[in-house]
């Protein structure tokens, strides 16, 4: 197999002195789904954090198509192609649709086809050219996910990474947010999807990580850890 | 210590009032005097403005207000009608404290007051005054008032001894009550307020009392210094009092000096006045300002404690630095006065405290915090499922009456109805975003209830403030520990009994605080600065500060977040162990694996709503439950 | 029609507010730093046209060809200082009240403290007024005015038309996330830095157009501008610009209602109760913050 497109290697990673992430490795190839699942404070949001620069690597190495991009400054690094949906969403609240959708494409190689990438946005999520003037805030949980989400492929990215996409929606929303997540493979994007919701997110990837209190326990194909008994374990914590 | 401070002060004062009453006869020349004067006049607007901005960290830039209020009071009074100086004072006082109490009441009232706001808003203080000053006739009206001397002076020499005496005595009772405060429990309350205001509320102190009593105080104490002030100018002009310089020079000494401290203000001004005095005998006037806005932006930005800690590390090389400078100038005798000499000394031993304090602060990187916290109890509880603590549920402590919680349209919570009873160790679980410390935040009383009711022991809690819920019987640490910096960990957690339910003396409170931290297993680093402590030692800090407050409930937010699995298991028997002294405890925790072994009950949350609740071994094997946690489509 | 008078005039004069304000505003919401110096930054603007058209006989509207590039590299550079400093919110009030202290000093060195007026002959506008009907108006409060309305419109346009803008709008709400779609806020708090300095150049021009000039006025700003920029909402551009318009028909109405002596008075009240019961704003909708 090529050069994985996400390399990730021995990551720590620390808030101060607490420490999230112990000699985290995973490996993400071009045009894959990967999800990674674990139970509350396993520390997956802060390895998505970590990847997308939004809170730095203490220890390791983080490559991106070849890239090394552990030391670079958060701005720098979606120029290497990765773009995220954070956790909790973090849209613009104040900002209208179209300006956190247009924001997205902020970086140089994305900006001048922004026309274009918008009108992709649109056809993947019809809903968001109809809500394009009002602001961000004021939209349901299920429209501003999609916000976040079309945001992210704005940058036109080669990785997406997806930070709890189903956190807090009624689950009719979920569906829809995982169809989105499907299309947007099959254009080949490469998925990092982390979720607490472990069977659906199981039922998207390709191979699935288990992290458990801030290291990988298991990895393998979707299939083995959706009937691995280790899985439920660790998320129920019996 | 504490008497120790107090002769010095008094020693001090009794020195410069016979070099005062005696200056004939010491053959000092009356520049001398004013110059003492004027420092005693800056020691006390640095020490009222200290009293509020430095000890409770709200700065004021409305210095100015007190001290035009205070001389113009007087100014007025006993120019235009002839009113007796010695009644003017204790008026100045109290316009200015009833001034104070106004704008605190305005200020602490705004709901999400900040300090920049409230910074803004004493700046606009001044400048309504100086404005009704100038337009208002029977005030000022852009003629001034001349300040005539009171008879009274006759008797103590010349009305520069006189002037010199009085400002030295305001000067003396500002520091004094500086000192009472910071070595009393108003110190500690303005302290914790400052490094962590909720936090502080939380443990039981009543802030907002506490804030408008420093203002009162600052206002008074700036009042009676600004009508001194008046004689010893002799014409009050608005320009001449209600100017910007004022609180730019309070807060400069203020910083330079220390903030923390009662002496800090007076190092400051002793520092800052005799520099600006020799800047103008050289006519350097014109880089008076300068140097002022240049040391208050470089000591904010490079050295914001100030030079008392400083000093305080390295006494003996400033006094040296002090004394061989100007001794060696003043034997040389080539350059200058003798003021010159002291104060080419003063400035060389404060800047080789700072250069040295901040060399030593870098040198010693938590030496003592990198002990493991208390490894001498090998067993690991948390495979021992037999030891849980069968406590007879008592009567109910808390009782959650459809309790609603709504951020704008975010439903945090949505009729919750649950009761907690005494003896009890509730475990709080449920996915993020489901409401876990929404409900810790509306027990302890950070926010109300959008709709619903809360008791604590039979008592309404819905509307109470925090520091009232702190006194029925509920204690909380945070997720994030947040300790009071300033304080030692001994300190941190004697705040606690000091305001708390049973109320001490911090002499009374230290000792007991030591027992509280046995609990944890963190006595043996009391006397260290939180500072110094890592993530688990901080955890377990909370924990002692809110056990000190003797309550009856102790609610526990992720407590043991971002811990190695060996300091969890020291975690969890410090959690057990307060259970076993007789606290009810609620813990929200994303570990099932160590609530199922600690809880006597787990209570799930899902989107704001009771999912589950009863025995762990049920709720862990409720169907509803498995979904939530490993998703929709889960087969049990 | 004395106060219909007072109302226009306040309003136009409330444009010189606003003008003052939007810089002050947008640095404090976008970039979280209270800049006292832009106060001082006005100040130097002032006495730059004061000194330009008096020493070269230039229009003084011309003199912005100087001072607007003065002014843009000295609200650049001292955004980069506070970038690199790192301070708080509150350290920022702190440090640049220090930096306004020098400023103000050093403009006393070279001008004096005395007061300082451009003479007729190179400034013509100090006399000139336009007539509509009864009512009178002075050009000095049109060109204030109409400066106050061209930057408010521009920043908005910025704000809400270019990638630049909505960086910083993003910015303001979320730093980090800003951050991991390419967005550098140290290059762009530099240029926010710089716009906002020669806006403080507009401000200072129009300043010393219709007064005298003397060191201690940027201390006499300070109460009615800050009480523009928190009743506009902090970073809003079009609120401030509504707040400026208010607070001067405002103060306008009391001084030719009752005296000028109360107007201060009427004013901070009706801030402090605007306070109370708005926190956020009187006119905060929905923009940089």
């Amino acid at each position: 197999m090529s050069e994985p497109l996400l390399q990730v290697r021995d990551l720590d990673v620390r808030y101060g002195d607490a420490q999230a992430l112990w000699d985290v490795a995973i490996e993400v190839h071009e045009g894959e789904t990967v999800c990674v699942v674990g139970p509350n404070g396993a520390g997956k949001s802060t390895l998505v954090n970590a990847i997308a620069g939004i809170h730095p690597a203490h220890r390791g190495r983080i490559g991106v198509g070849g890239a090394d991009i552990t030391r670079l400054r958060g701005h720098r690094i979606c120029e290497h192609g990765v773009a995220v949906v954070p956790e909790g969403r973090r849209i613009f609240p104040k900002m209208t649709v179209l300006d956190n959708l247009v924001l997205g494409a902020y970086r140089k190689s994305a900006r001048r086809q922004h026309r274009a990438t918008l009108a992709d946005v649109y056809e993947i999520f019809p809903r968001l050219s109809e809500r394009a003037g009002q602001l961000a805030g004021s939209l349901s949980g299920g429209e501003q996910q999609m916000v976040a989400i079309g945001r992210a492929l704005m940058a036109q990215p080669r990785l997406l990474l997806l930070d709890e996409p189903s956190l807090g929606l009624a689950p009719v929303r979920v569906d829809e947010v995982y169809d989105a997540i499907e299309r947007i493979n099959e254009r080949g994007v490469s998925v990092v999807v982390v979720e607490q919701d472990v069977q659906r997110a199981l039922a998207v990837a390709g191979r699935a990580y288990l992290l458990g209190e801030g290291r990988v326990v298991l990895s393998g194909p979707a299939a083995t850890l959706r009937d691995s008994e280790e899985v439920r374990r660790s998320v129920l914590g019996l | 210590m504490i008497r120790r401070g107090g002769a010095g002060l008094l020693a001090a004062f009794l020195v410069l009032a016979a070099v005062g009453a005696f200056s004939d006869q010491l053959g000092l020349p009356s520049f001398y005097l004013i110059l003492l004067g004027s420092i005693c006049f800056w020691i006390a607007q640095a020490t009222s403005w200290n009293i509020l901005s430095g000890y409770s960290g709200y700065f004021s830039f409305g210095q100015a207000a007190y001290v035009g209020v205070g001389a113009y009071t007087t100014a007025v009074l006993t120019g235009r009608h002839g009113v007796d100086f010695f009644l003017t004072v204790p008026l100045a006082a109290l316009l200015c404290g009833l001034l104070a109490l106004g704008v605190g009441a305005v200020a602490f009232r705004l709901g999400s007051l900040r300090g920049e706001i409230f910074a803004l808003l004493t700046l606009a203080v001044p400048f309504i005054l100086a404005a009704f000053a100038r337009i208002n006739a029977s005030i000022d009206g852009g003629q001034g008032n001349t300040v005539p001397i009171p008879e009274a002076a006759d008797s103590f020499g010349s009305p520069q001894q006189f002037q010199y005496l009085l400002a030295l005595a305001v000067a003396a009772v500002a520091v004094a009550v500086a000192y009472g405060i910071q070595h009393g429990r108003t110190g500690s309350a303005l302290a914790a307020i400052r490094d962590a205001e909720d936090v502080a509320e939380v443990l039981g102190v009543a802030t907002f009392r506490y804030k408008m009593l420093a203002m009162l105080i600052s206002g008074v104490l700036g009042g009676v210094a600004g009508s001194v002030f008046a004689l010893q100018i002799g014409f009050v002009t608005v320009e001449s009092v209600f100017n910007l310089t004022i609180p730019l020079f309070v807060i400069v000494m203020a910083v330079l000096g220390g903030r923390t401290h009662w002496l800090g203000p007076v190092i400051g001004a002793v520092l800052i006045v005799t520099l600006q005095d020799r800047l103008s005998t050289y006519g350097l006037d014109a880089w008076n300002s300068i140097i002022l806005g240049a040391v208050l932006a470089v000591l904010v930005a490079f050295s914001p404690d100030g030079l008392y800690a400083r000093l305080r590390a390295r006494p003996l090389i400033a006094l040296g630095t002090l004394v061989v400078v100007t001794g060696v100038l003043g034997v040389l005798n080539v350059w200058g006065e003798t003021l010159d000499w002291l104060v080419a000394g003063m400035l060389a031993a404060s800047l080789l405290a700072i250069v040295l304090g901040s060399r030593r602060t870098t040198a010693a990187p938590r030496a003592e915090a990198d002990e493991p916290a208390v490894e001498d109890e090998p067993e690991v509880v948390v495979s021992e499922p037999g030891e849980r603590v069968a406590v007879e549920p008592g009567k109910v402590l808390i009782e959650c009456r459809q309790v609603a919680r709504y951020f704008g349209g975010v439903h945090a919570l949505e009729d919750v109805t649950l009761d907690i009873r005494e003896g009890e160790l509730v475990g709080l679980v449920g996915p993020n975003g489901s409401g876990k410390t929404t409900l810790v935040n509306l027990l302890s009383g950070a926010f109300r209830p959008t709709r619903g009711e809360l008791r604590v022991d039979g008592r309404d809690i819905t509307r109470l403030a925090p520091h009232q819920i702190a006194h029925v019987g509920m204690a909380r640490t945070y997720q994030i520990p947040r300790p009071f910096d300033s304080m030692t960990v001994r300190d941190n957690v004697a705040m606690a009994i000091m305001f708390g339910r049973e109320p001490l003396p911090l002499r009374q409170a230290r000792p007991i605080a030591e027992r509280h931290l046995a609990t944890v297993a963190l006595d043996h680093l009391a006397d260290a600065y939180p500072a110094s402590l890592n993530l688990h030692q901080r955890q377990l800090l909370e924990m002692a500060r809110a056990i000190a407050s003797s309550p009856k409930v102790l609610l526990l937010d992720e407590a043991l977040a971002g811990l190695n699995p060996a300091e969890v298991d020291n975690a969890v028997r410090v959690v057990r162990r307060i259970h076993e002294s007789g606290i009810t405890i609620v813990i929200v925790e994303h570990l099932l694996r160590v609530l199922n072994q600690l809880a006597t009950r787990l209570v799930v949350l899902d989107r704001g709503s009771c999912l589950a609740d009863g025995d762990p071994r049920t709720v862990l094997n409720d169907p509803d439950v498995i979904r939530v946690y490993l998703g929709r489509q889960a087969h049990v | 029609m004395n106060v219909i008078q007072a109302i226009l005039t306040g309003a136009l004069i409330g444009g010189l507010y606003a003008l003052m304000a939007t810089g002050l505003s947008v640095i404090w919401g976008v970039l979280r730093i209270i800049n006292l110096a832009h106060f001082g930054l006005i100040l130097i603007g002032a006495y730059l046209t004061f000194q330009v058209a008096t020493s070269w006989h230039l229009d003084p509207i011309l003199t912005l060809v100087i001072s607007v590039p003065a002014m843009f590299v000295a609200g650049a550079a001292i955004q980069w200082l506070f970038d690199r400093l790192r301070l708080t919110e509150f350290n920022s009030l702190l440090v640049s009240f220090g930096l306004l202290i020098i400023i103000i000093q050093v403009t006393s060195n070279i001008w004096t403290a005395d007061f300082q007026r451009m003479s007729a002959d190179v400034n013509p506008y100090a006399t000139l007024s336009v007539a509509v009907g009864r009512l009178v108006f002075p050009v000095t409060t049109l060109v204030a005015f109409g400066l106050a309305a061209l930057v408010v419109l521009g920043a908005h346009l910025v704000l809400r038309r270019t990638f630049a803008g909505r960086a910083m709008r993003a910015i303001a709400q979320d730093r980090a996330v800003a951050g991991a779609f390419g967005v550098d806020h140290r290059r762009l708090s530099v240029l926010l830095g710089g716009v906002v300095g020669a806006t403080a150049a507009l401000a200072g021009m129009v300043f010393a157009l219709s007064n005298a000039l003397t060191p201690e006025t940027a201390f006499e700003w300070f109460g009615t501008v800050f009480a523009v920029v928190i009743l506009g909402g902090i970073g809003e551009v079009v609120g401030t610009f509504a707040a400026g318009v208010l607070v001067g028909v405002l103060s306008g109405v009391v001084s030719a209602v009752w005296s000028p002596a109360t107007a201060p008075f009427v004013l901070f009240s009706a801030i402090i109760l605007a306070l109370l019961v708005r926190p956020q704003g009187l006119f905060a909708v929905g923009g940089a913050r």
